[in-house]
């Protein structure tokens, strides 16, 4: 297999946006290209990850992107894996490149529902469950997240006030990424006090429906050292997968294919949990960000609310986890969610994250799942 | 073949359609099509009794459309009495977590668009 690069990255601002999906797709896409210093033509193959682009009249969104860079006869891939999407995208990017059938590939992940409302994206999300038993019945995925988190809190003898450090601290991340979507210093008490969505979650427990789009550029070592300064290394891809229900789960606070991508992807890189100085997690709600810490080996099961309390996922601590903000104050435009964790990745080891900063961080990872973790894509970056 | 028809009609009747594995006996909900153990595809019905206790559940106050004349109501999830099987579903008249604590005693009554409706045992 080749290695694989990451030789560029580009990103719209997460939130509520005007301009269409595609024209979204299109700046990502184009600040990717122009952060890899390449031509359009230099790219053999692309694949663009969506959910709900019915929402916005454009699904099939490959050759749209590809036609708009002036490069219609390459091939495009349009996928769709719920929340995980743009990991799975980027996944299968990578392997291909990895094959030697591409040698410059574009990752792009896009999302454009805000202007739907809140009724329609908490309905049409919850068709990304296992809906015969669980959005047929009444649950939407803040109340999925929210069965876990009441598992979790009887299991764990953790507090809702717990969980509401989560939101604090990736609030406190996201003040300093320009690109965030809500960029607002919380406390534990704003959290305690929001609007119950679906008990025992608040609407500060939740990561916002936003509009985004995140691209990156993959290449071979060979192609990053002729044309880059600047590209990182994948140093391990990991996928997995669960039961699509909650039910059908050995256990109700642990996700199992997080901890089946990350073991991959751990193996592959030669590399362990104590090894990885930041990690881009899937926070999609807060009960998320403590289970991803435990299942990515970072802490031991029933341990990672206790890392919150102690602070030892702060920016510059323990451990960072999502120095970007994470979905919950970034933002979660769900196509391109997966990709975004790879722009903050790139962003933070060629020196671009600013105020934000790992400091002196060499290893970083990325952790993105559909749905409540029925899919996962686990992938490791070096520095170079 | 629609193996959830089927499930369907127990539910109605209070019931739960498993499927028990001929070779290696692992119990699973009729619903799936090859045995998750094993791997085999060959199954004898195996109906439970629609009981169980609560593992965990939401209140719903948000909820999807459609459920809006519901709100609040709990999305619960069950394990069947004398199995390792769950199921998850829909409880109505549910205002307060302290009206249902983990491991209360849940029954299945009905299955309609509210997918598998619970109640109180």
């Amino acid at each position: 297999m080749d290695k694989v690069c990451v030789l560029g990255a580009g990103s719209t601002k997460y939130g509520k946006l005007d301009d269409s999906i595609s024209d979204i797709t299109l700046q990502a896409s184009v600040g990717a290209i122009e952060s890899a210093g390449i031509e359009s033509k230099d790219i053999k193959a692309g694949y663009i990850s969506n959910v709900f682009g019915v929402a916005d009249k454009q699904v099939h969104l490959g050759p749209v992107v590809m036609s708009n860079l002036g490069i219609s006869d390459r091939p495009s891939l349009s996928i769709e894996s719920a929340c995980g999407s743009g990991s799975v995208s980027f996944r299968e990017a990578y392997a291909n490149v990895a094959a030697g059938f591409y040698d410059v590939v574009l990752v792009t992940g896009v999302e454009k529902v805000t202007h739907t409302g809140t009724e329609w994206t908490t309905t049409y999300f919850s068709y990304c469950s296992d809906f015969f038993y669980e959005g047929m019945a009444g649950a939407s995925f803040p109340g999925l997240f929210a069965s876990m988190a009441r598992a979790y809190i009887h299991e764990f003898k953790a507090t809702e006030e717990d969980f509401a450090q989560v939101a604090v601290k990736n609030h406190d991340n996201g003040l300093l990424n320009p690109k965030a979507h809500l960029r607002k210093k919380i406390s534990v008490d704003d959290v305690m006090n929001s609007a119950v969505v679906a008990s025992p979650l608040k609407l500060y427990d939740c990561c916002p429906f936003s509009d985004g789009a995140s691209a990156v550029i993959l290449c071979n070592e060979k192609f990053a050292k002729d044309h880059g300064s600047n590209y990182i290394e994948v140093l391990g891809s990991g996928r997995g997968g669960s039961p699509a229900a909650l039910q059908g789960r050995e256990h109700l606070t642990t996700i199992p294919s997080t901890k089946i991508a990350a073991k991959a992807a751990y193996k592959m890189a030669g590399i362990t949990p104590s090894d990885i100085d930041f990690a881009e997690v899937h926070d999609c709600f807060t009960i998320a960000e403590v289970v991803d810490s435990e299942d990515l080996g970072f802490f031991e099961k029933g341990k990672g609310i206790e890392a919150v309390r102690e602070g030892k996922t702060k920016l510059n601590s323990e451990i960072s986890i999502n120095p970007s903000g994470g979905l919950k104050s970034k933002g979660h435009p769900i196509g391109a969610t997966g990709v975004g964790q790879v722009v903050e990745v790139f962003d933070q080891l060629t020196g671009k994250a600013g105020e934000r900063t790992v400091k002196n961080a060499k290893i970083g990872l990325t952790q993105n799942f559909g749905a409540t973790g029925a899919s996962c894509a686990v992938h490791i970056f070096q520095s170079v | 073949m629609n193996e959830k028809q089927d499930f369907i009609e127990h539910a109605k009747d209070g019931k739960i359609l498993a499927h028990k594995c001929v070779n290696c006996e692992d119990l699973s909900l009729a619903t799936v099509y090859f045995c998750k153990k094993c791997g085999l595809r060959g199954f004898d019905d195996f109906v439970l009794k629609g009981q169980g206790k609560v593992e965990t559940y939401t209140i719903m106050t948000v909820p999807p459309s459609g459920f809006e004349k519901y709100a609040p109501y709990a999305w619960v999830v069950i394990s069947i009495d004398s199995s390792d099987l769950r199921i998850s579903g829909f409880l109505p008249n549910i205002q307060n977590p302290e009206d249902l604590p983990i491991g209360t005693a849940l029954k299945v009554v009905d299955f309609d668009k509210r997918g598998i409706v619970l109640e109180k045992s």
